[in-house]
């Protein structure tokens, strides 16, 4: 009987879904980065779901997450950084003008 | 005794080719300086070749042959480069290093104004490197490479105003058809490859096994023809002769070096170098003879009826290596001596009567003698020394060409009469065409209506043609009729030459003649320039040089044109349109993905997630609920 | 009918449903607002809902860390972020319909896959993880058994940060 945990998955899975709609389809880069933090949530909502409800709840899955939110503080500072010098050097944070990959 | 100075031959050959390097590299940089580099090449070169000379005149030493360095090997064979000093080759050495050391310092007034000054002593250079390896090469596949080298370095002089576009033709022309030749050289090299015991390619073995009769006379036959067609595209003699006038089209001092003094002689001392094999197929002498004699006396006829200075001289040169080649056809050793003997007289005049052409071309600037019309009476230094080339060639006593002329007569005379009486035409008719030129050139009587303000050519010029004209006297007294030297110094055997005084007679009597036609003709009045278009069939005829080019035009170029124009439907159609449509094919999936490629990184994210999601769905279908199910 | 009263018999299970809402809806605002400042803050909605429902999964610590780094300083340098780049707040400058489209379709495939996915997860039944002084338990745990991570994830760390500062900083003339 996984009937809660079912519930959890599906909104990770939801929330998931939201935030990659957002990293792939926002035009302003900020709104990005935040997409991005809210998909890494919604995998650690799952750990901690699994370490509860999971095969073998322990301890460990909230500790996954942890080191993810530890991850995705780093992120995001990281890419806050780049993002003002990018924005210094070309004056723009419009994610579709950054097409310097195709030189 | 040891050789000292054979062991560095091959010095003769780096110092043309670090020039030819040098200026390749540097040569806008070296522009001005560039004839200092050129000359001082050739001189060195020069300087060794007269050592070697020298020395094999002056002491009895034996032949040298180095030829460690091995190429490559191809089964049990081997190719190996080396080079070889002999009396031949160091004979041919110092007439090639001469003229090209006399070209070399002459060039430096003839082209001083030219802008690719760099480019000309480049290739001038690259073609000494070229000939000089030609006359060293110890075994016949590496004189085939500098035989070829040499023909690319002409092609590239002849070209060299390429802005011409008769340059550029008569370049493709020469290049074209001397290739017809070396095919045929490279044929017999690969007959004689197989043939020969143990695949030596080597001119010493070349000699032993003819000498023992390895090779069949059948097979002997094969090789000596194939290698004289080789020597006949190179030698340009009938009938592959009528690239070599059109490459009068380049600067007048490669025509004096390449086109009459040593790319042109290359043929004859292939067939020289090659004696042995000649030797053991008696129909190709013959054919040799024939070949010879026939263009000699055809270019003489077309010599004397044309109107451009080059392209008489062109004709000259054609006609007396068909008469080289005549020597050489007859068969004997002393007829052998005498055809290299004429090959160097003719080196020395010939070179120096282009050398005054080109002095008259570059004073006057014209090359027609009609308009020319005795302009150059005033230029005294070129006058005379082309005087003297002119009696030189006529083979006047006591003048060079007297010398080998009357040397190969005597050999024609003891073949037979008819060839004789052939050969003392054909020099009645050289001696004509020379005075035609010269008067045309040079007589004051001529020159009432033109102007006789021409002044002398630089002295970079007249030294050259000065030191020619003497040599043009005095070369001829190293091998006479009671005096041998050089045959015998050549072949290692005795003659016993008589003084054929008859002959003398002859040979001096009809040159004098057609001197007298010459003068009577030419040399009096003022008469009027022939003109080719208007004058009498015969004359059109001869003038068209028998309408050779026109033959070949119908008889090769035109149907090749067809082919090639079928051939290039074919290749337009067919595989243009397989390739265009594949290629089409390729660049339209090139601009679609081109255009995947946008560099959106939002782009590039959705197309991940599609695969991502077609890969999900696959594994959750294939995969099914037994993954999903733990426990 | 029957299950739905069944599942929100339990208080846990309300709750659940209440944070679920707002964290849904506090991203599906993110998407659909248009000034970026509001986006932000439903996002730090959705980040104190995910808080709230770890709290609910008894993980106290990682909810207490949730609110301190995600709604806190992560949503604080966004903010910062923002203000120190140039936008436009009207965010469709060019529509991209195709790329729009495409998304979506994909998207909705990928959810599909993921909800029917989680439909058919069946595990044997467990004993849930009992709630103990959670906080206690995760530090043994980290200075036991993940020491190492755990140090290279504060020197990941400290990089990140002074990598921040040398890309941000303003170049020499």
């Amino acid at each position: 009987m996984s009937g809660i945990l079912t519930s959890y998955l599906t909104l990770a899975a939801i929330l998931f879904c939201i935030g990659l709609y957002g990293a792939l389809s926002k035009r302003n880069a900020v709104i990005v980065l935040l997409s991005i933090e809210l998909m890494l949530a919604a995998v650690s909502l799952n750990l901690i779901a699994f370490a509860k409800y999971g095969m073998n709840p322990s301890i460990t899955g909230q500790i996954f997450s942890l080191f993810i939110i530890t991850v995705a503080a780093a992120e995001a500072a990281v890419g806050v950084a780049l993002l003002i010098a990018y924005f210094r050097n070309k004056g723009s944070s419009d994610v579709t003008d950054m097409d310097d990959l195709k030189q | 005794m040891e050789s000292v100075y054979s062991p560095y031959a091959w010095l003769i050959l780096l110092f043309p080719f670090v020039a030819f390097v040098l200026l390749i590299a540097f040569g806008r940089q070296l522009h001005r300086l560039s004839p200092w580099i050129g000359t001082f090449a050739a001189f060195a070169s020069f300087v060794i070749a007269a050592l070697l000379f020298g020395e094999r005149i002056a002491y009895d030493v034996p032949d040298y042959s180095w030829a460690e360095f091995r190429w490559l090997n191809a089964g049990e064979a081997s190719f190996q480069f080396g080079f070889e000093v002999n009396a031949l080759t160091a004979f041919m050495l110092f007439i090639v290093a001469l003229v090209a050391l006399a070209v070399n310092v002459y060039s430096a007034g003839y082209m001083k104004s030219d802008e690719r000054l760099s480019a000309f002593y480049c290739y001038l250079a690259l073609f000494s490197f070229a000939m000089l390896g030609l006359v060293l090469s110890e075994n016949l596949l590496q004189l085939f490479i500098f035989w070829e080298l040499v023909g690319v370095s002409s092609f590239l002089l002849i070209g060299f105003w390429f802005v011409k576009p008769e340059a550029k033709a008569a370049a493709k022309k020469a290049f074209i058809i001397t290739r017809i030749g070396d095919v045929a050289l490279f044929i017999a090299i690969w007959v004689l490859f197989w043939r020969m015991p143990g695949h030596g390619l080597g001119f010493t073995s070349i000699h032993n096994a003819f000498h023992t009769n390895v090779i069949s006379a059948e097979a002997a036959s094969w090789i000596a023809l194939l290698i004289f067609i080789g020597a006949m595209g190179k030698s340009a003699q009938f009938p592959l002769f009528t690239w070599l006038p059109d490459a009068m089209t380049g600067p007048t001092p490669i025509s004096a070096l390449i086109h009459a003094a040593t790319m042109v002689a290359a043929g004859v001392f292939l067939v020289a170098r090659t004696y042995d094999v000649f030797l053991a197929a008696p129909a190709v002498l013959d054919a040799v003879l024939w070949i010879g004699i026939i263009t000699a006396l055809l270019a003489a006829v077309i010599a004397a009826v044309q109107t451009d200075v080059k392209r008489v001289l062109a004709f000259s040169t054609v006609s007396q290596l068909g008469f080289m080649m005549t020597a050489l056809g007859v068969g004997t050793w002393a007829a052998y001596a005498s055809g290299l003997f004429h090959l160097h007289t003719h080196a020395f005049f010939k070179a120096l009567l282009f050398l005054g052409a080109g002095s008259i071309i570059h004073v006057l600037g014209e090359q027609d003698i009609g308009r020319i019309n005795g302009a150059g009476h005033t230029m005294r230094i070129t006058k005379w020394t082309f005087a003297v080339g002119a009696l030189a060639l006529s083979g006047l006593f006591p003048f060079a060409g007297f010398w080998s002329k009357e040397a190969i007569l005597a050999e024609v005379w003891n073949r037979s009469v008819t060839l004789f009486a052939v050969s003392i035409v054909l020099t009645a008719l050289t001696a004509f065409y020379m005075s035609r030129l010269y008067f045309y050139l040079f007589s004051k009587n001529r020159s009432r209506q033109t102007s006789s303000s021409a002044k002398e050519s630089p002295w970079t010029m007249t030294i050259p043609m000065i030191g020619l004209a003497v040599l043009s006297v005095t070369a001829g007294l190293i091998h006479m009729p009671h005096l041998p030297w050089l045959g015998e110094w050549l072949t290692g055997l005795s003659f016993d030459t008589d003084l054929h005084v008859m002959i003398m007679i002859a040979s001096n009597l009809s040159a004098l003649i057609g001197i007298g036609i010459g003068y009577l003709l030419y040399g009096r009045t003022g008469q009027q320039a022939e003109d080719a278009a208007s004058s009498s069939r015969w004359r059109r005829l001869i003038y068209h040089q028998f309408y050779i080019d026109d033959i070949y035009a119908w008889l090769f170029v035109k149907p090749l044109r067809g082919a090639g124009l079928l051939l290039r439907w074919f290749d337009r159609v067919m595989i243009s349109g397989a390739v265009h449509g594949t290629a089409a094919l390729i660049s339209a999936v090139g601009r679609g993905a081109a255009r995947l490629q946008h560099g959106q990184l939002q782009g590039y994210g959705l197309v991940f997630l599609i695969g991502a999601v077609i890969l999900a769905a696959i594994l959750f279908m294939v995969a099914g609920r037994s993954y999903f199910h733990v426990g | 009918m029957s299950s739905i009263t069944q599942f929100f018999s339990s208080s846990e299970h309300v709750i659940f449903f209440v944070l679920a809402l707002g964290a849904i809806s506090g991203a599906v605002f993110m998407i659909t607002l248009s000034k970026l400042v509001h986006m932000i803050l439903s996002l730090a909605v959705t980040f104190l809902s995910l808080a709230g429902l770890y709290v609910l999964l008894n993980a106290e610590f990682v909810a207490f860390a949730q609110v301190l780094i995600y709604a806190g300083a992560v949503t604080i340098l966004m903010m910062f972020g923002i203000m120190l780049t140039k936008h436009e707040d009207a965010e469709d400058k060019a529509k991209r319909p195709r790329h729009r489209m495409l998304l979506g379709v994909s998207i909705t495939l990928l959810f599909a896959v993921l909800f029917l996915a989680i439909q058919q997860l069946s595990l044997p039944a467990q004993d849930a993880l009992q709630a103990d002084n959670n906080t206690e338990a995760i530090g043994e745990q980290l200075f036991t058994l993940h020491v190492i991570p755990f140090e290279l994830v504060s020197l990941l760390l400290t990089v990140a940060f002074i990598g921040s500062i040398i890309v941000a900083k303003k170049e020499a003339e």
